[in-house]
């Protein structure tokens, strides 16, 4: 069956629409959280701020980072974990017996490789071993990027906290030792393994009639890497 | 080789950088100007009430149960001259070399929050003048 002719909008409804809620759902952040600020600042007899100080503070800075930080982190160890373990039953998995890397053919690689493959997967040598590493590469990059954000802008706002509580100012290398800074990382952290873990088990069990995140309605709770 | 387009990247980072380094040069001065004035012993009882914090400033009236102006002058202020600025956010510190001052940004500018600060090490400093 040939795929149906879409235009753009709805040949990439996925991106667009999760792109759109992403705007929507940061301008509430920054709404809130000026108001949450104004609030603080007020119970301490301190000015108000204006949006647009408030989301060029460092205060908004880490708010973003530290939550950015995880969910690229949760993609990186995703996409690594899921090529060496496996989860039985679950859409998430591929099926036991297939960790690892697989096959040159199974990849579609070098002589494997069709006309409609990818340059750099067609090529072998370097730029095929960085293509066929590209994604979890490009989360784990996206991982370090955002949480050295994360640090730089936690680092300012918490030497802001430190001067309002008459407090000496630290080093980043200073900061880097700080229970606020593993606190925030790591409270991100949890929260994406728990996501990750349940949605893994939760898919051997439950269904979502016509998602890919699902198995079919229908298929066994063993069946493992279905998606429907 | 660098295409017009990372030259014109390259040139609005460097723009940015500069543009932060310098607005944090000139919050830097106008810190330890107000710090340097409050501390001055030339500095008219008035003029020193003017560059505190509004709950500082009431703060110190209540304590001293008398205006601001006379309250101020029963303050030993060190002094000396700016050792250290930080600037982080809205909130600062100067050392100077007799003493520690505390501020925060204001509509009408930087304002000494506290003065006349000693450390406790990992406590806050204990500050002779300061708001509630």
């Amino acid at each position: 069956m040939s795929a149906p002719r879409y235009g753009f909008l709805r040949a990439n409804a996925l991106s667009l629409v999760f792109g759109a809620l992403f705007l929507v759902t940061l301008a509430g952040q920054a709404i809130a959280g000026t108001a949450d600020f104004n609030a603080r600042q007020v119970a301490e007899g301190l000015p108000t701020v204006s949006l647009l100080d408030y989301v060029t503070s460092s205060s908004f800075g880490v708010d973003v980072m530290e939550n950015w930080q995880s969910e690229y982190l949760q993609f990186f160890l995703y996409v690594f974990a899921t090529v060496w373990l496996v989860q039985r039953g679950s859409s998430e998995s591929k099926e036991p017996g297939k960790e690892g890397t697989e096959s040159d053919r199974e990849q579609q690689v070098g002589p494997h490789s069709d006309d409609e493959s990818p340059a750099w997967a067609r090529t072998g040598g370097w730029r095929t071993a960085v293509f066929s590493r590209s994604l979890g590469l490009l989360m784990g990059a996206l991982f370090l990027l955002t949480w050295a954000a994360s640090s730089v802008a936690g680092w300012a706002a918490y030497n802001a906290e430190q001067l309002g509580q008459r407090q000496d100012p630290v080093s980043w290398v200073g900061y880097l030792g700080e229970a606020d800074f593993w606190n925030r990382s790591f409270q991100n952290w949890q929260s994406e393994m728990l996501a990750v873990g349940s949605m893994a088990i939760f898919a051997v069990y439950l269904r979502q009639r016509g998602s890919p995140e699902s198995k079919p309605v229908g298929a066994a709770h063993a069946d493992t890497g279905q998606t429907g | 080789m660098a295409t017009p387009t990372t030259r014109c990247a390259a040139a609005a980072v460097l723009a940015a950088a500069a543009l932060l380094s310098g607005c944090a040069g000139l919050e830097e001065d106008d810190v330890a100007q107000v710090a340097g004035a409050f501390e001055d012993p030339a500095t008219a009882p008035a003029d020193r009430c003017a560059l505190l914090a509004p709950t500082t400033r009431d703060a110190l009236e209540s304590d001293g149960s008398a205006p601001c102006v006379q309250a101020i002058e029963q303050v030993p202020l060190p002094g000396g001259a700016v050792e250290a600025v930080e600037v982080w956010g809205g909130e600062a510190q100067v050392r100077l070399g007799g003493d520690t001052v505390f501020l925060t940004e204001t509509p009408a500018g930087w304002r000494v929050t506290a003065a006349v600060c000693q450390p406790r090490g990992e406590l806050p400093y204990d500050c002779e003048v300061e708001g509630a």
